[in-house]
């Protein structure tokens, strides 16, 4: 089998009818690595022997025909934000170039425990910040599917190395967009769970009240195994809940995806959706029709005031994030014989790229005295507002269908200098960040030129809805194509 | 909406410790007048009666037993992640200035 036909589910089959064993397989995405990663640059760094070591104890447990889990010895990149014991865990930021995680993040420990191989860590905008992955100190990764275009971001790295066969799966994180907007970009799937599905524990915290860990997958079933694998209540982060998803999940019914009423927001389809993004959507709705659900056009009142509320509170939740990396704990890059005062200064200027303190300054800013009510406490106004929008649309629908970004993957450079353009790119993966619901990117498929993906919202806890209508849009294609 | 000037944002990267160079002092107040200016329209916004949202949860009030964790990293283990370290410590540097 090829490299390029592997999804976690194949790799599995395969792995079980032992027509390979997971160290071959590991072997082979290293070399895949090796050979085409100077081009697309989408891991920082790798973890040969330890991924070695993994693959040849899920082959040893087959071996003895004893049961494994849908993830044993399955080959993953992980972002480099999320923490794995003894690895480098530099969230693609100068001030941590030489960490090394001291633990696992919740998510790696339990996909160890599913067996699962981890090839190495994947590029990123620097702390997730940005939606092209070139904010990172370390490396520019390009897009697998054009080389002079972004994979987006901010798990630009994650996607790439998905899209361009480099893993079966990723995981990434999501604050307003950085798993769907890059999978989109790359002709991946992407989900970004309800908040509190996943614990953060181990995740470099960029906005708290927003991240979210999720997986991005070449089909949507994989989306399902992966998120199925790293859910679930945890001590360590005391907003995750216990939600019960049973067999529906992996196993969605025809007979209730059919009942599904989608929703399609008015205000995400106006002016300023590029032509191939509106032809792509068209597409894809048209074809979810074909299962023969019903769709009706709703609205979402408040989705205009998204953007400037998540670009207030984010950067707030930012800048306190961020004062934990003062040159004393975590990296260090200072001679020794300076004041504190100078340490503190000298560590975030020089470790710290443009973005990083451009949204500590706006954090600082809006929650200073005299701004906080005009700005931190109006956006959290309007936080509820946008909420309840969502809130009073799922009494109507089951599900939101949108488009994930109002463009395909942009040129590398073309936004780079100014940000409030790269901002906009991420108007329609914000408001569900903000609202804490569930939501997956997929690629629309049968589609010619740049990837362009679609955006299924569900209600919160019902990531069984929107993964089980993927799943069937995964399938009609598969019989399409 | 000129909020930020020269002025405060050299009170504001003094709060966030940072130290900015003349040309990124330039093109920060550049961008942050474009930023702030997008706030506007939020501004406009009726929010009377309206409760601030502080999050996504949908917990409230999470309890534990007041005692160790019972996974706790061990002082070693927390200390491989330190960038300067003598045993099982962090060291700093000097506190006190002269």
């Amino acid at each position: 089998m090829h490299l390029h036909d592997l999804t976690i589910k194949k790799f599995h089959e395969g792995l079980l009818k032992k027509e390979f064993s997971a160290l071959e397989v590991v072997e082979g995405f290293f070399k895949h690595v090796e050979e085409h990663d100077k081009k697309i640059g989408a891991f920082l760094s790798l973890a040969k022997d330890e991924a070695a070591l993994q693959a040849e104890k899920a082959d040893l447990v087959i071996a003895k025909g004893e049961p494994v889990d849908l993830l044993a010895g399955a080959p993953l990149a992980i972002k480099d934000n999320i923490l794995i014991e003894g690895q480098p865990a530099t969230a693609a930021s100068k001030i941590l170039e030489d960490y090394n995680a001291a633990y696992d993040a919740t998510v790696i420990a339990k996909l160890k425990k599913s067996g699962a191989v981890f090839l190495g860590k994947t590029n990123m905008d620097e702390f997730a910040m940005g939606s092209s992955t070139e904010n990172s100190a370390f490396k520019v990764t390009k897009n697998p599917h054009d080389h002079t275009r972004v994979p987006g971001g901010s798990s630009g790295g994650s996607a790439a190395a998905v899209a361009a066969h480099m893993a079966v799966g990723a995981l990434g994180s999501d604050t307003g967009g950085s798993i769907r907007q890059p999978a989109g970009f790359c002709g991946v799937v992407g989900l970004k769970p309800t908040y509190g599905a996943v614990s953060r524990h181990g995740l470099i915290a960029m906005a708290s009240s927003l991240d979210q860990i999720g997986p991005l997958t070449k089909t949507v079933e994989d989306a399902a195994i992966l998120f199925k694998s790293i859910s679930g209540k945890d001590q360590f982060d005391s907003t995750t809940m216990e939600a019960k998803y049973g067999d529906e999940l992996l196993n969605p019914k025809l007979q209730d995806i059919k009942k599904l009423k989608v929703g399609v927001p008015k205000e995400y389809f106006v002016d300023g959706l590029s032509p191939e993004v509106k032809k792509a959507t068209d597409k894809a709705m048209a074809d979810l029709k074909s299962l023969g659900l019903e769709f009706k056009e709703i609205s979402l009142p408040h989705t205009q005031y998204a953007l400037s509320c998540y670009y207030i509170i984010m950067p707030a939740e930012v800048s306190s994030n961020l004062a934990r990396f003062d040159g004393i704990r975590y990296g260090r890059i200072q001679e020794k014989e300076s004041s504190l005062a100078e340490l503190y200064k000298k560590n975030k200027s020089r470790g710290f790229g443009a973005e990083t303190k451009r949204r500590i300054i706006l954090g600082t800013f809006v929650l200073s005295s005299g701004y906080y009510d005009a700005y931190y406490s109006q956006a959290q106004k309007a936080r509820r507002l946008i909420k309840e929008d969502f809130d009073k649309a799922f009494k109507e629908v089951d599900v939101i269908f949108t488009p994930v970004a109002p463009t395909p993957a942009f040129k590398i450079g073309e936004k780079a200098d100014d940000p409030m353009a790269m901002y906009l790119s991420d108007i329609f993966t914000i408001p569900v960040n903000l609202a804490g619901l569930p939501a997956v990117s997929i690629p629309t498929r049968g589609i010619d030129g740049l990837p362009v993906g679609f955006q299924l919202v569900g209600k919160p806890w019902r990531e069984a809805d929107i993964l089980g209508l993927g799943q069937y849009y995964d399938k009609i294609h598969n019989a399409v194509d | 909406m000129s909020e930020i000037n020269k002025k405060s944002l050299e009170h504001l990267a003094e709060l966030a410790r940072l130290e900015l160079g003349k040309k990124e002092e330039d093109k920060f107040l550049k961008d942050l007048e474009k930023i702030l200016s997008h706030f506007k329209e939020l501004q406009s916004l009726n929010t009377e009666n309206v409760q601030p949202l502080a999050g996504g949860t949908w917990s409230n009030n999470v309890l534990r037993e007041d005692g160790a964790t019972k996974q706790s990293l061990g002082p070693d283990k927390v200390a491989e992640a330190f960038p300067d370290k003598e045993k099982h410590w962090l060291r700093v540097p000097p506190v006190f200035e002269e």
